[in-house]
């Protein structure tokens, strides 16, 4: 399906980087590498040279620590959204956020995406989407609570269970308004999840596929990929790739991603492996 | 009578199913539309094709139809044609397609790797296509062609035997961008 990412109109048979860029002190990966505006703004210019479509701002981590505040969240993100807005005419900008308030605030200043990265927490926020035209990523958590860390959470099907939430989200979100064409649905992997629930919702993510909604996948180095090859965060590259690449073949649309360039070169690698793509050039054997 | 001859080479990268997100033969790509475009409108019932046979490796492998019947298949249909395409000259033919390449052995990284003798053997046909010197093409050597990894030698040789005197020669394209000789050529003839 063609999507509609705000101002961004992107091909069926595309795929997206959406670059990480945290304004945050404290996330896992970048420990707070582009809290200083300035450095999230560089990130930015680099992510962008680098090839990404999207770039996903977020204000809060996900991990439990002291409490953000909507008003906090807004000081750390709207700003930097108008500021970014008016720098990148064409860039799609997400903001990650639960909260409607926040979200209202980031579309007002010309954010594309909500993404709903706490699966629907917020009911409102699909509104908010509805209401600037902007795109809703729809995400799967098994219903826990923002910035929890799942414990003992078990499902029957772990793969079925997204596919109801999501689905369901996104039909939400196109009867409350949203364009067909603007919703997506995420797995969401280690989001209410062990590292087996990941682990399988990566082995069958085609059955989410499936169900037609584009599908926007978020590994890059998370605790799934550690837990499964051993290996703190800054180590976890190469896992997260294999589990790109596993995604790629199975036909995911948007990559979030804080690795732009190595994440690009294995989707479209994979991307031509399953005839989707063809090859920049081909030669060999053909001269 | 007049006779109308495009001679291009059967490269299969220039297949659509073997296009890239680029076109590595951009400039060939343009001379052979335009050649063939210029016989077909020249020759709109019915052309000839000469090239080589199925090379059989590939037949042995599943593929039995010519690279250079896919090739004058392809571009046809790219240049509008709707005629007949046969593979045997009749002496009323008007058009002929001759699907012909020299030699792919003209450098470390061509197909074949480098032959010393490529040179030659590519310079005396390009001259003899440009001249139109039916007398060369004539007595070219199919054997040292063959070693060369040259294609449709045997093509050539028969447009030299019956197409008439030549009387204009246009070089489209003449390269070898991955080591291997390719011309563009059309010619006129009157018999």
């Amino acid at each position: 399906m063609t999507l509609k990412l705000g101002r961004g109109e992107f091909a069926d048979d595309a795929t997206l980087m959406m670059a990480i860029v945290n304004r945050t002190p404290d996330s896992f990966y970048d420990k707070g590498a582009t809290w200083a505006e300035d450095k999230a703004f560089d990130r930015v210019d680099q992510v962008v040279d680098e090839g990404a479509q999207i770039v996903d701002i977020g204000g809060i981590k996900a991990a439990p620590g002291a409490e953000i505040d909507a008003t906090e969240e807004r000081r750390r993100v709207v700003g930097f959204v108008a500021r970014l807005r008016s720098a990148y005419p064409e860039l799609v900008i997400s903001v990650d956020t639960w909260r409607a308030e926040v979200g209202r605030a980031v579309c007002a200043e010309g954010a594309d995406v909500l993404n709903d990265a706490w699966g629907g927490f917020d009911p409102a926020l699909a509104e908010v989407a509805a209401e600037y035209d902007a795109a809703l990523v729809c995400t799967h958590t098994g219903g826990v609570t923002p910035r929890t860390r799942p414990h003992r959470v078990e499902y029957a099907d772990v793969v079925a269970d997204a596919i109801v939430s999501t689905v369901g989200q996104a039909e939400r979100a196109v009867s409350l308004g949203v364009d067909p064409r603007s919703v997506l649905i995420d797995p969401a992997h280690d989001f209410g999840k062990n590292t087996w629930h990941s682990l399988e919702l990566t082995k069958r993510l085609g059955e989410m596929i499936a169900t037609g909604w584009p599908v926007l996948v978020s590994l890059s180095n998370k605790d799934f990929v550690g837990e499964t090859l051993d290996l703190p965060v800054g180590e976890r590259l190469t896992g997260t790739l294999a589990a790109t690449a596993v995604a790629a073949l199975h036909g995911a649309r948007v990559y979030r991603v804080h690795e732009v360039a190595q994440t690009r070169e294995v989707v479209d690698m994979v991307w031509s492996i399953a005839g989707r793509r063809r090859p920049a050039h081909a030669v060999r054997g053909l001269a | 009578m007049t006779r109308f001859v495009a001679l291009v080479p059967p490269v299969p990268a220039l297949l659509p199913g073997y296009a890239g997100l680029g076109d590595p033969l951009p400039d060939l790509r343009k001379a052979v539309l335009e050649a063939v475009t210029w016989l077909a409108e020249r020759s709109p019932a019915r052309l000839v094709m000469l090239g080589d046979g199925p090379d059989p490796a590939n037949v042995a492998r599943g593929v039995s139809v010519s690279l250079a019947r896919r090739i004058a298949d392809s571009l046809l249909g790219e240049a509008g044609f709707t005629g007949e395409l046969v593979e045997t000259l009749d002496e009323g033919d008007a058009g002929l397609l001759i699907l012909a390449n020299g030699s792919a052995r003209r450098g470390e990284r061509a197909p074949g790797h480098l032959d010393d003798r490529a040179f030659a053997y590519d310079a005396l046909i390009e001259h003899a296509l440009a001249d139109g010197d039916r007398q060369t093409l004539r007595g070219l050597d199919s054997e040292l062609g063959s070693d060369l990894m040259a294609s449709g030698i045997g093509a050539i040789k028969q447009l030299a035997t019956s197409a008439g005197d030549v009387v204009d020669s246009t070089a489209l394209y003449a390269g070898d961008p991955f080591g291997v000789r390719y011309w563009v050529v059309t010619w006129e003839c009157v018999s």
